[in-house]
């Protein structure tokens, strides 16, 4: 039993990531502020490359930090674009709220 | 890690422990500052992690990009906005929401319930030997070997991805006109 404890595995690592990932679920499912939401997506990016990285190091392969390379800078990008796109948003309306933003229903 | 030692064990739990404490900081908290503050606690905890994992360059990486780069520009547009929110928890669609909550406490469960019954048979690894291209695996040389030999058109390709998302995040958030000054002439994408 102790051996769970002490004894790391890739496993370890993949639940952590799993775990993670769920966490960041939820918070784009249940918070209302669009920036909470950008950073629980940040979260589960996070924990996609964490997985990669637990592969790779299982495989011994570099091809999986060449992969998670790309997420990162992909991450950047995305948090530019959205931080942009919450800007303008709250420009015009003096709120973030994403339940209040119901201009494309419909 | 993964080397039977006791001390890399403690040290994978202090940091998993920090990473998931500070997500659920983050989604948990009103005040939107303590909660960049929190993401950037959990960013440090996953790049020792990434040390860990013998991904040296890409923990040094996360550090400069997610708990520098990205996590400046957050408290930027956190001092922009200025509003605390009063209800944070958002309760429409709370049915398909409490659905899609089960769904995934379901997942995560079987998936540690996987890794569980096949943690005996997860023999612990040797340190990684050096790369095809002879460096140490997960080092700066490395990384750089693999990326411009066997990756260099998804690297390029980030190149010009993170060139058309600096453009565009400029072209959205540009600043253009005062809610209900109607400007005789709006273009698109200056008006949101």
């Amino acid at each position: 039993m102790s051996d769970i404890y002490f004894h790391l595995t890739i496993s370890h690592f993949l639940v952590l990531a799993a775990v993670l990932f769920g966490i960041g679920v939820v918070g784009v499912l249940m918070r209302k502020n669009a920036l909470i939401v950008m950073m629980s997506i940040e979260i589960m990016l996070n924990a996609a490359n964490l997985t990669i990285l637990a592969f790779a190091r299982f495989h011994g392969d570099m091809g999986g930090h060449a992969l998670a390379f790309v997420v990162i800078a992909v991450a950047a990008a995305e948090a530019a674009v959205g931080l942009a796109i919450v800007v303008a948003v709250f420009r015009s309306r003096r709120h973030v709220d994403i339940d209040r933003l119901t201009s494309l229903r419909n | 890690m993964m080397t039977n030692s006791a001390s890399t064990a403690l040290l994978f739990w202090l940091f998993a422990l920090m990473a998931v404490g500070g997500s659920v900081f983050v989604i948990t908290r009103r005040n939107l500052v303590s909660a960049v503050m929190g993401m950037v606690g959990t960013f440090f905890a996953i790049a020792a992690l990434y040390v860990m994992l013998y991904a040296h360059f890409l923990a040094a990486i996360q550090v400069l990009v997610y708990a520098g780069a990205i996590m400046v520009l957050f408290v930027f547009v956190v001092m922009i906005l200025n509003r605390s929110e009063d209800e944070p928890w958002a309760m429409s669609g709370l049915l398909g929401k409490g659905l899609a909550g089960i769904a995934l406490v379901y997942l995560v469960a079987r998936l540690i319930g996987v890794l569980w019954t096949i943690k005996d048979h997860a023999q612990a690894l040797p340190a990684p030997g050096p790369t095809v291209s002879g460096n140490d695996f997960g080092s700066t040389q490395a990384v750089g070997h693999v990326l411009f030999s066997s990756y260099l058109f998804p690297f390029e390709a980030v190149s010009l991805v993170l060139l058309i998302a600096v453009v565009g995040a400029i072209a959205i958030a540009r600043p253009g006109q005062k809610p209900g000054h109607h400007d005789p002439a709006p273009t698109e994408g200056e008006r949101s």
